[in-house]
């Protein structure tokens, strides 16, 4: 078997986001599409649709996102305001996800509410998940559902707090080492 | 009461004229004839194989290797000694040592080769802090090092540098020498397991499955070369690779029948991984278990496990050239040395018994910087169900050979110790013969079949020629613009 | 984490990492193991993070450049690269801030990328023939790392980091000579990968430690989230450069190799010797694109007519990052280590709002807790340095 391929043609067909959305809408009527002001463009899904979302979008022909690529926290805690979306302190899973066989891509954003911040998980679609939803745990504080594991990833086990967060307040000294010295305050950023 | 020839008797008589007991006396003088010349020897014979180590291992990989001149040792000297003196005085007396006749071109010949490197070795284990680590069996910690050095220094004592010149020659030689050699599987696997530490411990089970497999192949060489000799004694292996003329290689075992050809490449093999050297260094592989068996052990007591490794190393190529190549005889005619008077013999002899061993030991550090590590099932695969049938089927077609040539008038005429009167005639024509055919069509069978049905098989070819190319290889240049380090 | 590490029954539980020679970095593994054989495998990662993703919520767009670089040293062109295209993507959502990158900057950047994966995977199986004993060829492709590390100081003063791409450009044009000692090195370098590949590639003792072990059918690279030559050697037919060409990547004409089982009959599509043999072959293919980038570059204009978009950052640039546009978006490019994504956030102000690094080694680490236990210890150190894992990488 030669090791070098040409240039090869995929089987499937690249789909917009409209035709995706059709495609999700069959069984999950309440997807919508959501913008932001510099014209990017996602599927937003409610929390309790998440998983059955994903396993459909894998497991459709027509959609069949096998690859995971990224998954993103984010808090919208000091987003500001856009006219698509009024500011509120949520917490965003961002799912970006991407088509070997189709050729299309998809960003797929769910929203869960600060106070309690919980998800179902995605493990068993994406293998990769277990470690992006253990980091998110571990750097936002959201909780994924049915995850067999789920643990601090890159802290000590003993950390308090989800540093990612806005609202995050550096702790003044870990294990008896302080982290900063007297007068100092780290409430304005560590730069300024 | 203990004697161990004239020199010992003399020292212990003059113990007893100082006041000690006799029966302590004569104890001490062995000791003191065993084991000084013998680390006076192994000491500084292991730090230059270091060297040579370094040397082929910068050479291998396109770069000089260590170029550590003396000057420093001068210096250090000069300080120690003139301590008293104002800083100035002594750069003065160095300056003035430095610019004598024959220590400039002594000190840049050292910084020519790297020489210094020796030194700046032997004194780096000792400098290093000793420690054993915290709930260690501190006396198992502690004697695996002696364990491991005993049993490599006291297979020297059979080994002959020249005729009438060893330390003792066992009628049971052979088997002297396998008896000892396993000291050094107890010693690793001391050292692992009173180490208190799982990394060390699975070094010292790997080193001792596999030096306990691979005595196999060992025994059953040697087995083969004392059926062939007739004898264990290794100074009547020796003798038994006599032949007379300018062409005296032709005595040697090697010579004789592709099966002790074979024979040897087993022996070889499995010396290697008695040594515990790449490709058997699993159970000190650094990147897999941190340093294995001698992961807790630094500065001198590292010192001496590495020694003893060194030492194994030159006990396995004094006895590949003691089986296979002749032992101490030269290649080009023996009797003009024998005929020289008795010290000029023994050092001649020497000289060509060390040559033919640091060739060997040479060839064992040029593999360890070309291939790389094998896993531990490999390597009782290796063992089990490659070697040891290689070495039975060498043994078998041996004995074959020699019953077909049972009129060789060599195998019964040794004489412990002395050459033979008569050359000795390896065997008749016709056994050699048929020999060659036979078994040389055997191997030719084997290595086809081993070709096709072993593992793994040839790369495809298209990744192959992507790879390497199709022309000849061509040594490149080393790298960077001078070609330096 | 704390755990039990005493023995429990008849197993061993041991701790490999993160102080261990071939972890190539802080990797702690807890394995659990039945003799040689691992029954557990937990990977314990985190010794190396440095909080890079919070840093940047505080710094602006081009005073986070030297952080990409620290993301994956050993490779830090291609990090760099990552983010200023990630960063240009974003600009270029509003017609007000698109900044048009000079022809001549791109071709360098592509030439800077391509040599820093030749360096960034010679390094990558000079260390996995280390781990596996053999020392010789780790010393081999690191002098051949050392000529294009020489190159690369000249072009922007540093041998590791190199912090040379910025958002609109590069910081400043190729060096005279250049172009001579990149042809030069690149030629040495072939005949050099020909004796590298007579040591080790086609070695059997190599290809039976790697044959058949930790193989990664295809399906399951996909679910893991695997990419880059790790994707490859398992055969699926995925390369960023290709099919999702950014750049003038899509001016090149390369081949993609594919792992297929190289090993021979005791091999599988996508054990470790297919990963290794596509990192070879990357390292040939790397050199084309950089002789096709060579012929193809517009020479340049000199001083007064900077094609490469000034000193560190044009004034174009500068501008379009005090307001860039509100939103987000999702670059990836191909790292030698796979893929290196930004996602992106932007509240219109002059720092990023958030900025998430999805980098290939942290998804290679979450293979293991399915793929290691089976294999023995020794096949760990292979797997570590098939899979080409950094540290830096995994935990940012």
């Amino acid at each position: 078997m030669s090791p070098f391929l040409a240039r090869n043609q995929r089987q499937g067909s690249a789909l917009s986001l409209e035709k995706i959305l059709e495609a999700l809408h069959e069984c999950h009527p309440e997807t919508v599409i959501g913008t932001s002001p510099n014209g990017a463009r996602w599927i937003q899904v409610t929390s309790f649709a998440l998983l059955d979302v994903a396993r459909l979008l894998k497991a459709d022909p027509r959609l069949r996102f096998e690859q995971l690529c990224c998954l993103t926290g984010v808090d919208l805690q000091k987003f500001p305001a856009t006219p698509e979306r009024p500011a509120c302190d949520d917490l965003v899973c961002a799912y970006d996800l991407h088509s070997l066989v189709n050729g299309h891509s998809l960003l797929l954003k769910v929203q869960v509410p600060r106070a309690n911040p919980e998800l179902p998980s995605v493990e068993s679609v994406w293998g990769v998940a277990s470690f992006f939803e253990r980091e998110i745990f571990d750097l936002f504080g959201v909780v994924f559902k049915g995850h067999h594991d789920l643990r601090r990833l890159l802290l000590p086990p003993d950390w308090v707090g989800h540093p990612m967060r806005k609202d995050y307040v550096y702790p003044r000294s870990y294990g008896g080492v302080e982290l900063c010295r007297e007068g100092q305050t780290f409430e304005s950023g560590p730069y300024t | 009461m203990i004697s161990f020839g004239p020199a010992s008797d003399a020292l212990a008589l003059w113990f007893a004229k100082q006041g000690v007991t006799e029966s302590v006396a004569s104890w001490l003088a062995v000791l003191i004839i065993v084991c000084v010349p013998t680390l006076c020897i192994v000491f500084p014979i292991a730090g230059i194989a270091q060297y040579f180590e370094r040397k082929i291992a910068g050479y291998a990989q396109r770069r000089r290797g260590p170029m550590v001149g003396a000057d420093g040792v001068v210096r250090l000297v000069i300080d120690l000694s003139l301590f008293w003196q104002p800083r100035w005085k002594r750069q003065k007396a160095q300056a003035f040592v430095q610019g004598l006749p024959l220590v400039k071109p002594l000190l840049a010949w050292i910084r020519k080769w790297g020489l210094g490197a020796i030194a700046a070795d032997g004194v780096k284990m000792f400098l290093k802090e000793d420690m054993a680590p915290a709930g260690a069996n501190r006396f198992l910690f502690r004697a695996a090092t002696y364990l491991a050095m005993t049993g490599s220094y006291l297979a020297y004592v059979v080994v002959p540098f020249s005729q009438g010149f060893h330390i003792a020659d066992y009628p049971v030689g052979a088997l002297f020498l396998g008896a000892v050699t396993g000291l050094v599987a107890v010693s690793i696997l001391q050292a692992g397991w009173s180490s208190n530490n799982k990394w060390s411990h699975f070094g010292g089970i790997r080193a001792v499955a596999m030096i306990v497999s691979y005595e196999t192949p060992i025994a059953l060489c040697v087995g083969a070369v004392v059926m062939w000799s007739g004898t264990m004694s290794l100074q009547g292996i020796v003798a038994a690779q006599y032949a007379s003329g300018w062409c005296s290689f032709l005595g040697w075992n090697v010579f004789q029948t592709p099966l002790m050809l074979l024979l040897a490449g087993v022996y070889y093999i499995a010396g290697l991984a008695e040594c515990n050297r790449v490709p058997f260094d699993l159970s000190e592989g650094e990147s897999e278990i941190v340093g294995g068996f001698h992961t807790e052990y630094s500065g001198l007591r590292w010192g001496l496990f590495f020694i003893a490794e060194y030492a194994d190393m030159m006990i396995v190529g004094a006895l590949f050239a003691t089986m296979f190549l002749g032992g101490y005889q030269s290649p080009i005619g023996e009797e003009w040395i024998v005929a020289l008077p008795q010290p000029w013999e023994a050092i001649v002899h020497s000289c060509i018994m060390i040559a033919k061993f640091v060739g060997s030991v040479g060839f064992m550090m040029w593999i360890r910087w070309t291939l790389p590590r094998f896993r531990i099932d490999q390597v009782m695969k290796l063992a089990w169900t490659k070697l040891v049938p290689l070495a039975l089927f060498g043994l078998f077609g041996l004995a074959v050979t020699q019953w077909l040539a049972s009129n060789a008038n060599g195998v019964t005429e040794i004489v412990h110790g002395r050459y033979v009167s008569a050359p000795v005639v390896p065997l008749g024509a016709i056994g050699v013969g048929l020999s060659w055919i036979v078994f040389g069509t055997v191997a030719v069978v084997l290595v086809v079949l081993a070709r096709r049905y072993g593992e793994p098989r040839p790369i495809d070819p298209a990744v192959k020629d992507a790879l390497v190319g199709s022309g000849t290889w061509k040594p490149v240049a080393p790298a960077g613009k001078d070609g330096a380090a | 984490m704390s755990i039990e590490l005493d023995r429990d029954g008849d197993f061993i539980t041991l701790s490999m990492g993160p102080h261990h020679p071939a972890t190539h970095g802080v990797l702690r593994l807890v394995i659990t193991t039945d003799g040689e054989i691992v029954t557990a495998c937990k990977p314990d990662i985190g010794y190396l993070h440095r909080s890079i993703e919070k840093i940047a919520e505080n710094l602006e767009w081009n005073q986070f450049a030297p952080y990409t670089d620290r993301v994956d040293y050993v490779c830090s062109m291609n990090s760099n690269h990552a983010w200023v295209l990630a960063a240009e993507a974003l600009l270029a959502t509003s017609s007000e801030t698109k900044l048009v990158v000079p022809e001549r900057a791109e071709y360098i950047r592509v030439i800077v990328a391509e040599l820093n994966r030749i360096s960034s995977h010679l390094v990558g199986v000079g260390s996995m023939s280390m781990d596996l004993g053999a020392f010789t060829p780790f010393i081999h492709a690191l002098a051949q790392r050392e000529v294009i590390n020489d190159i690369l100081e000249k072009a922007c003063g540093a041998r590791l980091t190199y912090n040379y791409m910025t958002i609109g450009g590069v910081a400043c044009d190729l060096y005279q000579g250049a172009e001579d000692e990149i042809r030069s090195c690149l030629a040495e370098l072939e005949k050099v990968m020909v004796n590298f590949n007579r040591l080790i590639t086609t070695n059997s003792i190599f290809k039976g430690r790697l044959a058949g072990v930790a193989v990664v059918s295809p399906e399951d690279a996909l679910s893991y989230g695997l990419v880059g030559p790790n994707l490859r050697g398992s055969g699926v037919d995925f390369d960023l450069r290709r099919d999702i060409p950014y750049g003038v990547y899509d001016r090149f004409d390369f081949n993609v190799p594919l792992g297929g089982a190289y090993a021979g009959s005791k091999g599988a599509v996508g054990d470790c010797y297919d990963r290794f043999v596509v990192r070879m072959l990357e390292i040939l293919e790397a050199i084309k694109i950089i002789r096709q980038a060579l012929d193809q570059m517009p020479p340049s204009a000199g001083k007064e007519d900077d094609p490469v978009g000034g000193w560190w950052l044009s004034k174009a640039a500068a501008k379009a990052l005090r307001k860039p546009p509100v939103g987000e978006v999702y670059f990836r490019t191909e790292n030698p280590r796979g893929e290196t994504g930004y996602h992106i956030v932007s509240d219109g102000t002059k720092n990023p709002y958030r900025v998430k690094i999805r980098t290939g080694s942290f998804c290679a680490v979450s293979i293991f807790e399915k793929l290691v236990p089976g294999l023995m210890i020794a096949d760990i150190v292979s797997v570590i340095g098939s899979f080409d894992i950094v540290l830096p990488e995994v935990d940012r």
